[in-house]
């Protein structure tokens, strides 16, 4: 959405396919692709996750719940005049260059009435979002497991957990969340963990904890000190991990996504959740760990993340590697200068901004391929050179699917800075 | 009067580059206020225009547009809206006065432009005019409008003006206090009782944002056409300053002798008030002004 106000804002002709019948994506709670849950509220504080030229209302917390976050991004649409640009309930069933890469034929279905129609683009925008897409383990043995089995992205509210052992797997900021709710409502919650995590408080300081980061980041503090300040400042206020049961963390401060959760070590302290090791293997009633325990739970919660999914899209267009595509600045595709992919990001803090900024460099790339092909020829031939940059300011990011497309905020967004202005006119 | 001879300009030559890093925007935001006063005035009949929203300057309050422009213009078809920034007119934040900084208005307004149904023509007197400016260079404006405007490139020597003209009000803006509001400042063409009585409804000013007026500043791409009125008799704002942001934009100053500071006040704001209309209903669809 952001690409595609971007786009008008800049004079260029863009329509909009939205599968829903709304905006919202993810946030749009209830939709059939939607993987929020009752209570989730963003783990990023207001002023870098909302758009830089939309700011969300001070009337909203610091931390917004999905509910205001769909809101927000509905008053946007309306802001910005886009909804007329938006064909809502379609979907996009495949999209082909032709002309010899010069152009793009989009099919797309209309999910009311089923009928198929063809457009011809002069480029496209890709934008289906990356956390859709549920990856899900198997284990030997869970096949004759007799408890429910299901993936946090049919997860809608802890309704589900009551009453119930529950083990919940994966300590991203999905599986924390709801190994939380287990311990509020479950009988009891065992939390695999692959290996240990630093638990971020909201706060600090009185100030949303993400605020004080960037205010080190302003001050250019340098990253070994900011990891023993952060470290230091969990240590005096949490303590040793490993006294409550969990793992010791066996990375370093910044090197796997960041969790916000200050309520998840409490329970641990509570006795409502039991941390436990990986999955070893399923038996008809229970769940054996690598450590040889058992937990007899009736419904085991994958909170195991999502791949990256383009159905209407072959891969070799994106410069797949391996299991994912590989992007210059994760936008741009070494094969094509007129298919970009927005979104794809996963950062270390809030998504808008830099979503309101990739969609600004699109439109500039957009612009310079018509009125000054040369410039943007240029820059797009970087694309190859550096699509497996990455922008981790400094830091080695743990090797796991959720990685990929992890940017430290403000390293990216100093890049997509240089990259808005090698391709700026000039006075 | 002039004939309008402002250029609709599609864009202005880029100053400074687009500025994407504000860290510490991010790590210390504005902290929000509890009531802001939006004053507005709605056309009788639906329309398709853009939305007017004015920005006051220094000391004063949504008030000074809500006298005549809101509803003129709200009359002659046009959606229109004042805003007092934080510690004016009606709106919060008196009590912080004291630490309050230009950046503070910048988010006050940009937080009125959220609650606007479409992308409106930005008004903006004197301080607010550096506000406004502020504000194109992060949001893309339909329009944007500088009345009077103090000017980004330091008001040191609107400062210096000052102090020949009056010089105990060179000392008050030193030690913090606010500029003097005097009517014979403000306007020329009101009696006396009516100037009077617009010069008390003055306030107090941040010293923190006067003193910032002196600072240089520059500004990323502003990509909507610009219009900038000024009065060559004017004793607060240079015309020599008023022709220097004009020339930054590559426009042409609109004049307006005989009247004072406040044009939107003085005998004569409904000539103003024609002029910032007519730039309005000139005006490319949004996104479409073609980048210079």
């Amino acid at each position: 959405m952001s690409a595609l106000k971007a786009l008008l804002q800049n004079g260029i002709e863009a329509d909009g396919f939205e599968r829903e019948a709304d905006v919202g994506g993810n946030w749009n709670f209830g939709a059939e692709n939607s993987r929020v849950y009752e209570s989730t509220h963003l783990i990023s504080s207001k002023p870098f996750t909302q758009f830089p030229d939309f700011p969300m209302p001070d009337a909203y917390p610091d931390y917004p719940s999905h509910r205001q976050v769909k809101d927000y991004f509905g008053r946007y649409a309306d802001h910005f005049g886009l909804r007329p640009r938006i064909r809502f309930s379609t979907d996009v069933v495949g999209a082909v260059p032709v002309d010899d890469g010069r152009a793009w034929d989009v099919t797309v279905r209309d999910r009311i009435t089923a009928a198929e129609t063809t457009y011809r683009y002069a480029g496209l925008v890709v934008g289906n979002g990356h956390n859709w897409s549920p990856k899900q383990p198997t284990y030997p043995g869970q096949d004759t497991f007799g408890g429910g089995i299901i993936h946090s992205a049919d997860y809608k509210g802890a309704e589900v957990l009551r009453g119930k052992r529950v083990l919940v797997v994966g300590a991203g900021n999905t599986g924390c969340d709801v190994a939380v709710e287990g311990a509020q409502n479950a009988i009891h919650t065992w939390h695999s963990t692959r290996r240990g995590y630093y638990y971020n408080p909201k706060y600090m300081t009185g100030r949303p904890s993400d605020q004080v980061a960037d205010s080190l980041l302003a001050l250019k503090i340098p990253l070994p000190v900011r990891r023993a300040m952060f470290k230091g400042s969990l240590r005096f206020a949490v303590g040793d991990l490993t006294k409550f049961g969990l793992k010791k963390p066996d990375h370093k401060f910044f090197e796997t996504h960041p969790i916000v959760n200050q309520q998840l070590v409490y329970y641990v302290g509570h006795g409502e959740i039991t941390p436990s090791d990986d999955i070893d293997h399923f038996e008809h009633d229970a769940v054996v760990f690598t450590d040889g325990t058992r937990a007899e739970v009736d419904l085991v919660v994958f909170c195991t993340g999502y791949l990256v999914s383009f159905p209407f899209l072959d891969h070799a267009w994106l410069n797949w590697h391996d299991d994912h595509p590989q992007l210059f600045l994760q936008i741009f595709t070494p094969a094509f200068d007129n298919l970009v992919v927005s979104g794809l990001i996963q950062p270390d803090s809030g998504q808008w901004t830099l979503a309101h900024w990739q969609g600004m460099l699109i439109a500039r790339v957009a612009e310079a391929l018509r009125q000054r092909p040369g410039a943007a020829r240029g820059f797009l031939s970087r694309a190859s050179a550096e699509a497996d940059r990455r922008y981790s300011a400094g830091t080695e990011y743990k090797n796991s699917t959720r990685h990929y497309y992890e940017v430290a905020h403000q390293d990216y967004l100093g890049v997509l800075q240089d990259a808005i202005r090698e391709l700026e006119v000039s006075a | 009067m002039n004939a309008v001879n402002a250029r609709v300009v599609s864009g202005n030559p880029l100053r400074r580059k687009t500025k994407v890093m504000r860290p510490w925007d991010w790590s210390f935001p504005s902290a929000p206020v509890s009531h802001r006063e939006v004053i507005s005035g709605q056309p009788a009949e639906p329309s398709d225009r853009p939305p007017l929203l004015m920005v006051h300057g220094v000391a004063h309050g949504a008030w000074c547009f809500a006298e005549n422009w809101v509803p003129a213009a709200a009359e002659k078809g046009w959606p229109s809206y004042a805003v007092s920034l934080r510690g004016h007119g009606g709106s919060a934040g008196a009590r912080h006065l004291r630490r309050t900084l230009t950046r503070d208005y910048v988010h006050d307004v940009m937080q009125t432009i959220t609650e606007l149904p479409s992308p409106p023509v930005l008004i903006g007197h004197s301080m607010g005019a550096i506000v406004a400016q502020l504000v194109a260079e992060r949001y893309p404006l339909r329009g944007l409008v500088l009345l009077a405007p103090a000017p980004m490139h330091s008001a040191v020597g609107d400062l210096v003006a000052i102090a020949k003209d009056r010089p105990a009000d060179l000392g008050r803006a030193v030690i913090g206090q606010t500029l003097s509001m005097e009517p014979d400042i403000l306007f020329e063409g009101l009696d006396a009782t009516t100037a009077r009585a617009y010069s008390d409804r003055t306030g107090t000013e941040s010293p923190l944002v006067q003193w910032e007026l002196l600072l240089r500043r520059t500004v990323g791409p502003v990509r909507c056409p610009v219009l900038v009125i000024g009065t060559p008799s004017d004793r607060l704002v240079r015309p020599a300053d008023v022709q220097r942001t004009a020339d930054s934009y590559g426009v042409e100053p609109v004049w307006f002798p005989g009247m004072g500071h406040d044009l939107m006040l003085d005998a004569g704001w409904d000539r103003v008030l024609d002029t910032v209309l007519e730039f309005a209903a000139d005006l490319p669809a949004w996104g479409t002004a073609a980048p210079r």
